[in-house]
């Protein structure tokens, strides 16, 4: 038995399947390709399979770790070429590699944003990007109970860079992802709509990269 | 994937039911076929995807090279909004295109309250709901399904229905359209040869006249059309086809497992059960046959969970050599077996023995009726005894929740009757306590589901009354006002809803103008409780000049002609009526293995019946 982390792109409409639903169709897939896991003991035995990190309903991803284990000692490239014979359309094992890293050291995203230029400018979105007082409102817990909290966006956001994409504006950007905190393209583009007083929606948002606290890449 | 989709998606609740792209799901190249078929269910996706009959059909369908048949589901309201906003019209899963464009449109007509869905359906397409306002060949819109059984009050909306099993009809349908459309030729010209196909009723070739009471007087068939039209079945279920594959959902849904279907048809003969008669004749799929099917769709699904499905399961004769075959796999690949609608008197010992290997749930019973008196009424041929002796079983087994169905308003019924359910669900509740077996530690949970009856067609209560909602009211009263036990919880139906289901069940043509009325004051999703405005219905019924009470309160008699009396379902009339003169006396009919009761179905499969 060993410890195997895959990296799994999902682009195109399957970005619309919920983290909770990939779970199962996680399971199914690794039933399908008949990868022999270890399933957890207990009143309801499942198959071990563990996201690392909670993606957004709507955004799309170049590699998403997950966590398995093997029974036996089929290879790792043998687990990545059944499953990708047995994937639903956009999913993609990009690599499977012993895991270095500790899930608890994710600290950093690096994200794809698109937006359309009829919706926002270039020079609309550096100027709320750098004012200083981009805020949103994300769910949070205070003593057991969910209240809603106000959160500074604009310290959160470690770097970022733009550029003209034909119709659209590219904003590649780093937050914070993790266990302890994290903010997504879709609430910084909240935040931005509340800075500017319109509604702007991202076009698209895909996740690029997981860094460690130091910035280095995830693995 | 469009733009104008992938920015309203965001929006919407569960934007996975919208975006098709499910593993298995059949993708094809247009421009090689020459049948585009629009499969649609008009419930939500979380329904649709859940119903067997649409994924053997689908997978049928597309077996043809020169058919791609796709999925489409009622979009809930809030994506309803968003696409009537943007423009975007009703598309098909698998290609995303607009099923306007398509050549046939085929809606499975599974729940009377689905209706309104399907007109909305039509016109989020960007179709005329009535039939005779879509004037070229293509679409050819048909139904199929149980309701067709009495198609009228949707009859305005649909250019053909099909009757019965559809694995081979509807190959035969597609066919002639095939033919059709390469000629040329106009809806009119193909509707008329499509109604030469055994099992298609083209209602359009119908006319319709009444009498000064309201009732039909009679239904005159038009370009040779056939009186009457039978219902089509497949003779030997092991030879019929059978999908390899299911399309697996990306989201939960209802019924999330591999279905197998083990016999069509029912042995029980119970009178309020429309499905008891209108799936005869009995046959039986062998267990070597539905094991390595299992396995087949286990394997390209990954499913670890198969369910064994039927009218009665324990009913089926070789039940026992069935889950052997498939326990000697299913332990290994940790698959769990589900048996659902077992019946009381036949449910063994073994037989929960083998399912309690696995994964185990709740159980359900039906006994239907709370006396003896009232199930000898209904036929249900169920005794106190054999519950209470099956709840032992169960309880010695682990089980500590039952839940019971009833119905209330059955024909006859008095307060008695409606304490005895109280009553009955009392008595397994001392049986647990006097268990010796009893799980420890745990506390008996006892559910009581009461629903209301609503007599069918093609039943032998086909000519009874539905109680009044006033009525079933003070009866639900009634059984909360006696439950003799704090352990019994006790659940019912809502009385609006079945009361429509009442009107529907037994409507005639002039209630297409109900639905319509009703669809355009918004009405949709009926089926749905948050959903259902039952005064928008009651505003149409009064728009429309007509009297739901006519149709769901009235006693018709033995020799009215019904709306559903030109469609044969097999069980022929005269049966009917002696079942239901039967039903006075309290008189039961033994099933049909001890028994031949001569109902006639087995003239559809020439003369076999159970072999």
């Amino acid at each position: 038995m060993y410890d195997l982390r895959l990296y799994i792109s999902k682009k195109g409409r399957i970005k619309f399947v919920s983290h909770l639903d990939m779970f199962r169709l996680m399971q199914r897939a690794v039933r399908r390709a008949e990868i022999p896991l270890w399933y957890t003991e207990g009143f309801n035995p499942h198959p071990y399979i563990s996201f690392l990190l909670a993606l957004s309903l709507g955004v799309e991803s170049e590699g998403e770790p997950v966590d398995i284990k093997i029974l036996g000692d089929m290879s790792p490239q043998e687990v990545k070429d059944r499953l990708n014979r047995c994937m639903p359309e956009g999913l993609y094992v990009e690599s499977a590699v012993k895991p270095f890293n500790k899930s608890a050291e994710i600290a950093y995203g690096t994200y794809k944003v698109l937006y359309s230029k009829e919706d926002i400018s270039e020079n609309e979105l550096f100027e709320a990007l750098t004012s200083g007082s981009l805020t949103c409102e994300k769910s949070g817990k205070s003593g057991g109970k969910k209240v809603m909290k106000t959160v500074d966006v604009s310290q959160h956001i470690k770097s970022f860079k733009l550029s003209s994409e034909n119709e659209d504006i590219g904003l590649e950007v780093v937050l914070p992802a993790g266990s302890t905190f994290n903010l997504n393209p879709i609430q910084l583009s909240q935040a931005v709509s509340g800075y500017l007083g319109k509604e702007v929606v991202p076009v698209s948002v895909i996740r690029t990269a997981l860094h460690t606290e130091d910035m280095t890449g995830f693995y | 994937m469009d733009r104008k989709l992938e920015r309203i998606l965001p929006l919407v609740q569960k934007p996975a039911r919208y975006t098709g792209g499910e593993l298995n799901s059949v993708i094809k190249d247009k421009n090689k076929v020459d049948i585009r078929f629009a499969f649609c269910f008009p419930d939500s996706y979380e329904i649709g995807m859940s119903h067997l009959g649409m994924k053997i059909l689908y997978s049928a369908a597309n077996e043809r090279d020169d058919t791609w048949c796709e999925r489409v589901f009622a979009p809930w309201d809030d994506m309803e909004e968003q696409m009537r906003r943007n423009n975007i019209p009703l598309y098909a899963l698998e290609s995303g295109d607009p099923i306007k464009d398509f050549d046939i449109i085929g809606f499975t007509l599974q729940y009377e309250l689905c209706y309104t869905n399907v007109l909305n359906m039509l016109d989020l397409a960007g179709l005329p709901v009535r039939a005779s306002d879509r004037k070229g060949l293509s679409p050819i819109v048909m139904g199929g399904g149980p309701c067709v059984c009495n198609p009228e009050p949707v009859a305005e909306f649909f250019d053909l229905f099909s009757l019965g099993e559809g694995e081979e009809v509807n190959s035969e349908i597609m066919d002639l359209y095939k033919e059709h459309k390469k000629r040329g030729s106009s809806k009119e010209e193909f509707l008329t040869d499509a109604a030469k196909i055994p099992g298609v009723y083209v209602p359009s070739l119908y006319k319709t006249e009444y009498n000064a009471d309201g009732t039909l007087k009679d239904i005159i068939p038009c370009e040779g059309a056939p009186e009457t039209v039978t219902k089509r079945i497949i003779s030997d279920l092991d030879k019929v086809f059978y999908p390899d594959n299911f399309v697996v959902p990306f989201i939960d849904v209802v019924h999330d497992r591999v279905t197998h279907e083990i016999f069509r048809g029912c042995i029980r003969g119970c009178r309020f059960c429309q499905a008891g008669f209108i799936y005869r004749p009995i046959r039986e799929k062998s267990p070597d046959v539905i094991n390595e099917q299992c396995k087949t769709l286990c394997k390209n699904t990954g499913y670890d969970e198969i369910s064994l499905c039927s009218l009665s399961s324990s009913d089926y004769t070789k039940i026992e050599e069935l889950l052997s075959k498939l326990l000697d796999w299913t332990g290994d690949e940790k698959v769990n077996i589900a048996l659902p609608s077992l019946r009381v008197d036949n449910f063994s010992e073994e037989l929960v023995k083998k399912l309690t290997g696995v994964r185990r749930s709740g159980l359900t019973f039906a006994p239907e009726a709370g006396t003896q008196r009232m199930r000898d009424v209904i036929n249900k041929n169920v005794t106190e005894e054999e519950l209470i002796e099956t709840a032992n079983i169960a309880f010695s087994n682990g089980y500590s929740a039952v839940k019971l169905y009833f119905m209330l308003g059955l024909p006859t019924e008095t307060d008695e009757d409606v304490e005895g359910i109280g009553l009955l669900a009392k008595k397994v509740v001392d049986a647990f306590y006097m268990n010796p077996d009893k799980p420890k530690g745990r506390g008996v949970n006892v559910g009581i589901s009461a629903s209301s009856f609503v007599p069918k067609p093609f039943t032998p209560f086909q000519w009874e009354p539905q109680a009044t909602p006033d009525e079933l009211a003070q009866k639900q009263e009634h059984l909360k006002n006696t439950l003799p036990s704090k352990k019994i919880n006790v659940s019912f139906h809502n009385i609006p809803t079945s009361f429509l289901e009442g009107v529907f069940a037994r409507g005639d043509r002039r209630l297409s103008d109900v639905i319509e009325c009703a669809w355009k004051k918004g009405c949709r999703f009926d089926g749905w409780g948050d959903k259902f405005m039952f005064d928008k219905w009651q505003e149409s019924f009064v728009d429309c000049g007509i009297s739901p009470e006519f149709y769901a309160n009235r006693r018709r008699e033995y020799d009215e002609k019904l709306p559903w009396d030109h469609l044969d379902f097999g069980v022929s009339k005269a049966f009917l009526m002696k079942e239901s003169k039967k039903s006075y006396n309290a008189e039961t009919t033994p099933h049909c293995r001890i028994k031949c009761a001569g109902c006639s179905a087995n003239k559809l499969n020439g003369g076999k019946c159970d072999v």
